[in-house]
């Protein structure tokens, strides 16, 4: 049924109703069924009950409301922003004395929030979730603003200021819907502040007090990540020799590993010419082909890069080439050894070449943008980006990773040598939320680094005979593919 | 018997002067008036007073048609039979006053016929010398003189009621009385004696006389008591009250039984006692009752033994939370507790121990010798002030939901629910200028106004918060809003309810009950869930707490309470907070070593109540910790109430309040790690922050930033310093 066609039955059924209810009335009863829908994960009858709503009962009480969720609805389903914008600017300007207001300019935010991590930007984030907090300080909307605050704060580096907003939400609302997140949010940032044990009870709150919340199971994970490296004088890994996943060919030429935060673990194997997926249980999923495979990484909006030599591969069907200027204008090169790629917050896609020791970066419509982070030649084989917005970069030719922000700005580094380590043949690298650094080296075996470059542990046996690439399960396990074993190795 | 008849004529003079105190000897039970009577009565009251005011005035002669009316309706209520004695007596005035005002005019003959009428109507009735002409009186005493006669009536034993003509007269022994001239049955009454009837015929001027020895038919009892005032029951009915004091020629008899004639009462008789056996129950507050059997086998006084009485004495011991509360028993102010009383009365008492945070009520019944402990927990009366209609439509729900609100909230358990005097209510609102409407949320009374006011109705009713319904304006007029207030708040917290179903009410009920505390069972053992390992491990030990003490370190795994095992951090909680502070936990740890069990001996540890928890009823939470405050003045569970009190208030965005209770709180609370001066000291810059005061804020939130260990929560909760930096430097 057309959009025309079900305005016309809805607005044929208001006629009806009208004899009975009110035009309020009949636009609350619009409003209540499409967020049923929405629950019912009818998108489309929810996003025509809204419409319906603006277009046929604007003089309602029930418009702002109807906007807030179309709005939602342009950001969370259709990935749209400048069209959920629209809608909640629609809410703050024309009805500003609303209960939907502060909704709207918390949206604001969050979509500015989405948007970068530029300093200035992050200030307007602030400003839209202060608006809420001053003008709206009744509403339910104000801690979810300050939840939002933190994590504004936190993106723009100040920490301090995060833990504040955090706390003020489960201090002030602590049976918000926004208090576990709170906690979260002040736990992350507390382990990002190198204080891994206040961050672990942190989380914990979450689990005693929000036992049923989305958040539980996370914050299991992350204690769980976390005590493994902190809540011992020595962090404790043990192989666990019950794991087993992928077998035949599949496990013969890993290229690459990658688990998603839903417990999806990808094995990039050049033998079959495919990136191979395992299901939380276990199971083999719809593979992805590649030849030449490189690395593996996770886009922002969670679809899967796969890098093969010639192109990447953006979700299951798009598949990206890249061309760099040349002295001949209108003449491109394309990047014909392409070795990682990975995808920034703000959508650019930064492409490591192995001919040309460089990394380009690339707009979403792929045009050239520049070099990333400088002019400087380097072996990059592996590239990932840490849940900060770090671009986390291994340089086999300095044997060495190093950590830049979106602008190309060196953030750390892990050199070649350091405190009870030597790198000799670094092949894969991977960072949990913490910020917590994981390399493998094909004859160091398995070494962890803290948020600081600090040494924590090199995991090295028996079992562990050449690594060549190795990912982190949301709990913190590493998953290792040994070359010499042919198989994945679990250190939980 | 014997009939003795006697001309008394000297002595009708006196008689007539005692007639009306003869008469006034038996209490006539009066029938109910019908209402048509009692307006007529009204009516001719009326009359009767324009007649009278006539009769005085300058034109006497009018007056009589008044008292003609007067006559003329009252005569037709007698002759129904239904004339009260109010309506007698108008009428003899009428028929006096017409008769005066006709023998003034010269109308001899009319004026005797009224006096005629009078005297029958009311044979004893005399004009005074005093007040009317000797002649007009003399007129009267002749025509009544022609119409009566006198007659006196004398019996062994006396106190019989005598009738003529089934006409109550008097009680024997009268002097001659004034009757009618004429022929009479005469019946002659008394309990426990054969009744008798004579004949008589009564002519005008002459006086018979009856003296009558009854025949006795039924028994008396003679009762002596040490001591006095016990009363006697006989097969369950009370009969008589032991009183009075010994007469000397007893005290031998008294004496000789054991008893102690100057505490033993009179002789004390239960007359009319039938043939037959009889229970005898004899009872006094404080001594134990004695039951007795007497035999009576003819009419005639019996005797029984003097009796003593045994007292029965019990002794309470009655403690309270918080102590200092006054004790009344059956209302007689007792002391405060804790305390012990001796020589309570055994039997039903009720027990009242009264405290400014609350009161506690029973009723208990005490045995012989007994000793009663009763545990007197204080608990917060809350007063209902009514249901109110927010609308014209609502209101004639209001009458069914004041019942059906009342019958529900009854069963809250944690607060004494009492309904409020109205009149004391409107006294004190009047008073204000307020009406009910005006107490609940968004009526825009004016804050001060209505702390004052409710703080005044608190005083007034002995409570510590109320109760007010509305109903707002809704169609099916099911709902009704319950707005709960403690008394010197302005904010009251409401909660719908379908007024007319008893389950809507359960989670109000389930709320109220809630009992806000200030402590909750602590061991200072953090643990964190981690999918490492079969149990929790330890992440941290609070110095100083239980766990310390007992030597865990972080890094322990905690496997097991009490037997039950710890698969979460969530269980070992759940387990420890149905622990109270000194009880003890059975702890079962798993590390390198092996396995060990170490005791914990529970603590507590003070706790901040939420900010914004929807489910607190912050009133009623504020009427718990102002029974903190108040019961335990000046220690730290008082302090830590307090801090919890401007939290409350904070809440409520009351900030001025909270500042008040913050600045008290900061001086109370102590100086240590965890809850702390500190912690007062960060909320404080937050109340001051909000009302405006920043440099004053400042200060507090460098002073908070200064108390290192403080914490928020509670005792494990985040340290308040790094906040209070920010804030102060923000």
């Amino acid at each position: 049924m057309t959009r025309g066609i079900l305005l016309a039955v809805a607005l044929a059924a208001a006629s009806f109703a009208s004899a009975q209810t009110s035009p309020d009335q009949q636009a609350r009863g619009l409003l209540d069924d499409g967020r049923t829908y929405l629950k019912e994960g009818k998108l489309k009858q929810a996003l025509d009950n809204f419409n319906t709503i603006v277009s046929g009962f604007s003089a309602t009480d029930s418009v702002d409301d109807a906007l807030l969720e179309i709005g939602r609805y342009q950001m969370e389903v259709e990935k749209n922003p400048d069209k959920a914008r629209e809608a909640f600017e629609q809410v703050a300007k024309r009805f500003p004395q609303s209960d939907g207001a502060p909704g709207a300019y918390f949206y604001l935010g969050m979509l500015t929030l989405a948007r970068t991590a530029a300093a200035a930007e992050i200030e307007d984030a602030l400003a839209q979730f202060a608006r809420v907090q001053r003008l709206y300080p009744g509403s339910e909307w104000v801690p979810k603003a300050l939840y939002a605050s933190a994590t504004a704060h936190r993106k723009a580096g100040r920490f301090q200021e995060a833990v504040e907003a955090g706390r003020r939400v489960f201090l002030e609302y602590p049976n918000s819907d926004a208090a576990p997140a709170a906690h979260f949010e002040v736990g992350h940032v507390l382990a990002l502040m190198g204080e891994p044990r206040p961050a672990m009870e942190e989380y914990q709150q979450i689990r005693n007090r929000f036992r049923g919340s989305e958040w539980a199971p996370r914050a299991l994970d992350r204690i769980t990540a976390l005590y493994r490296l902190y809540g011992s004088p020595k962090p404790s890994f043990a192989a666990d020799s019950s794991y087993s996943i992928g077998a035949g060919d599949i496990l013969k030429d890993v290229r690459a590993l990658l688990m998603t935060p839903a417990g999806t673990l990808w094995i990039a194997s050049d033998k079959v010419k495919s990136v191979v997926p395992y299901g939380a249980e276990g199971k083999m999923g719809a593979s992805v082909p590649g030849v030449d495979l490189g690395s593996l990484a996770l886009a922002p909006g969670g679809d899967l890069l796969a890098s093969a030599r010639l192109g990447v591969r953006v979700g299951p069907r798009d598949i990206r080439s890249f061309a760099i200027p040349t002295d001949k204008p209108g003449v491109p090169e394309p990047l014909e050894r392409i070795q990682a790629a990975v995808m920034t917050p703000a959508g650019s896609m930064l492409v490591a070449d192995g001919k040309k020791k460089h990394i380009y970066r690339f707009d979403p419509r792929q045009q050239y943008q520049g070099l990333f982070p400088d002019g400087n030649e380097r072996d990059v084989t592996r590239m990932t980006v840490d849940g900060e917005g770090g671009i986390v970069v291994l340089d086999q030719g300095t044997r060495s990773v190093q950590v830049f922000d979106e602008s190309g700005r060196l953030l750390r580094s892990i050199p070649t040598r350091g405190a009870g380590y030597e790198l000799h043949r670094p092949v894969d690298v991977a960072v949990d939320p913490c910020r917590n650094l994981y390399l493998a080296d094909r004859e160091a075996g398995i070494l962890v680094f803290s948020p600081q470059g600090q040494l924590l542990i090199a995991l090295s046996g028996p079992e562990l005979r050449r690594p060549t690439a190795l990912t982190l399960d949301p709990s913190g396990a590493v998953l290792v593919y040994d070359e010499k074993a042919e198989r994945v190795l679990r250190y939980k | 018997m014997s009939r003795l008849v006697v001309r008394w004529g000297r002595l009708a003079g006196l008689a007539f002067l005692l007639a009306p105190l003869a008469g006034a000897q038996e209490p006539a039970a009066q029938p109910p008036l019908s209402e048509a009577v009692q307006k007529e009565l009204g009516s001719v009251q009326d009359l009767l007073a324009r007649g009278t005011a006539e009769f005085e005035g300058s034109q006497q002669s009018r007056s009589i048609v008044v008292f003609d009316e007067i006559v003329t309706r009252l005569e037709a209520v007698r002759r129904q039979g239904t004339l009260p004695p109010r309506g007698r007596e108008i009428l003899a005035q009428a028929f006096e006053l017409r008769g005066r005002a006709y023998y003034n005019i010269g109308l001899q003959e009319k004026a005797a016929d009224s006096f005629r009428s009078l005297v029958q109507l009311s044979p004893q009735y005399g004009i005074s010398r005093e007040k009317v002409s000797p002649k007009v009186v003399d007129y009267f005493n002749s025509i009544k003189k022609a119409l009566v006669g006198y007659i006196a009536v004398s019996t062994k034993p006396p106190g019989a009621r005598v009738s003529l003509n089934g006409e109550f007269l008097s009680l024997t022994d009268f002097f001659p009385l004034e009757v009618l001239a004429g022929e009479y049955t005469v019946e002659i009454v008394r309990d426990g004696y054969q009744t008798e009837t004579r004949s008589l015929s009564i002519a005008s001027r002459a006086t018979e006389t009856l003296q009558v020895e009854l025949k006795r038919t039924l028994a008396s009892a003679f009762f002596i008591t040490e001591p006095a005032a016990v009363d006697i029951f006989v097969d369950g009915q009370q009969r008589a009250t032991t009183a009075g004091a010994l007469s000397p020629e007893l005290i031998p008899v008294v004496r000789a039984k054991g008893l102690e004639p100057s505490r033993a009462s009179a002789r004390t008789e239960v007359a009319n006692l039938s043939l037959g056996s009889h229970v005898v129950e004899f009872r006094k507050k404080c001594h134990e009752t004695v039951r007795k059997t007497i035999e009576v086998l003819e009419p005639r006084d019996y005797d029984t033994e003097p009796l003593r009485m045994e007292e029965s004495l019990a002794s309470l011991r009655l403690r309270s939370d918080p102590p200092g509360a006054r004790i009344f028993v059956d209302g007689e102010a007792l002391g405060v507790t804790p305390k012990e009383i001796e020589g309570v009365c055994s039997g039903k008492h009720r027990i009242e121990v009264k405290h400014a945070s609350g009161k506690f009520l029973q009723d208990v019944v005490l045995e012989k010798n007994e000793s009663v402990t009763i545990d007197c927990p204080i608990r917060p009366s809350l007063a209902f002030l009514g249901v109110v209609a927010e609308s014209a439509a609502a209101e004639g729900a209001q009458s069914d939901a004041d019942e059906k609100i009342v019958q529900n909230l009854s069963k809250i358990t944690s607060l004494n629910f009492l309904v409020a005097p109205r009149e004391t209510v409107d006294r004190i609102l009047d008073a204000e200028r307020l009406t009910r409407k005006s107490l609940i949320p968004g009526a825009g009374t004016d804050p001060d106004l209505l702390r004052k006011v409710t703080e005044k109705m608190a005083a007034a009713l002995e409570v510590q918060g109320f109760l007010i319904a509305s109903l707002p304006e809704e169609k099916l007029r099911r709902t009704a809003s319950l707005h709960l207030l403690a008394a010197g708040n302005t904010v009251a917290d409401r909660w719908n309810v379908t007024f007319t179903e008893a389950a809507s009410y359960l989670r109000f009920n389930e709320m109220v009950n809630q009992h806000a505390t200030v402590y909750r069972p602590w061991t200072g053992l953090v643990t964190v869930d981690t999918l490492l390992h079969e149990g929790v491990p330890v992440l941290r030990v609070v110095p100083g707490s239980p766990a310390a003490q007992a030597g865990l370190q972080p890094g322990e795994i905690l496997v097991a309470v009490d037997g039950k095992p710890v698969k979460q951090t969530a269980d070992f909680l759940s387990a420890i907070s149905q622990k109270k502070a000194k009880d003890r936990a059975a702890l079962l740890f798993r590390g390198a070593s092996g396995t060990r069990s170490v005791e914990l001996i529970i603590a507590q540890t003070p706790q901040e109540i939420p900010l914004n928890e929807p489910s607190l009823l912050y009133n009623k939470v504020m009427m718990d910790l102002r029974q903190q405050v108040e019961g335990y003045p000046g220690s730290e569970a008082a302090a830590y109430a307090r801090l919890n009190l401007a939290i409350c208030a904070m809440h409520f965005g009351d900030y001025a309040a909270a500042h008040e209770h913050l600045l008290k709180a900061k001086s109370e609370l102590p100086q240590r790690p965890g809850i702390s001066q500190g912690t007062a000291l960060y909320y404080l810059g937050v109340a001051l922050e909000r009302l405006g005061y920043k440099k004053e804020a400042l200060d507090a939130y460098r002073g908070a930033a200064a108390a290192k260990d403080a914490t928020l929560f509670n005792n494990d909760g985040p340290a308040v310093a790094a906040l209070a930096s920010r804030r102060a430097a923000s």
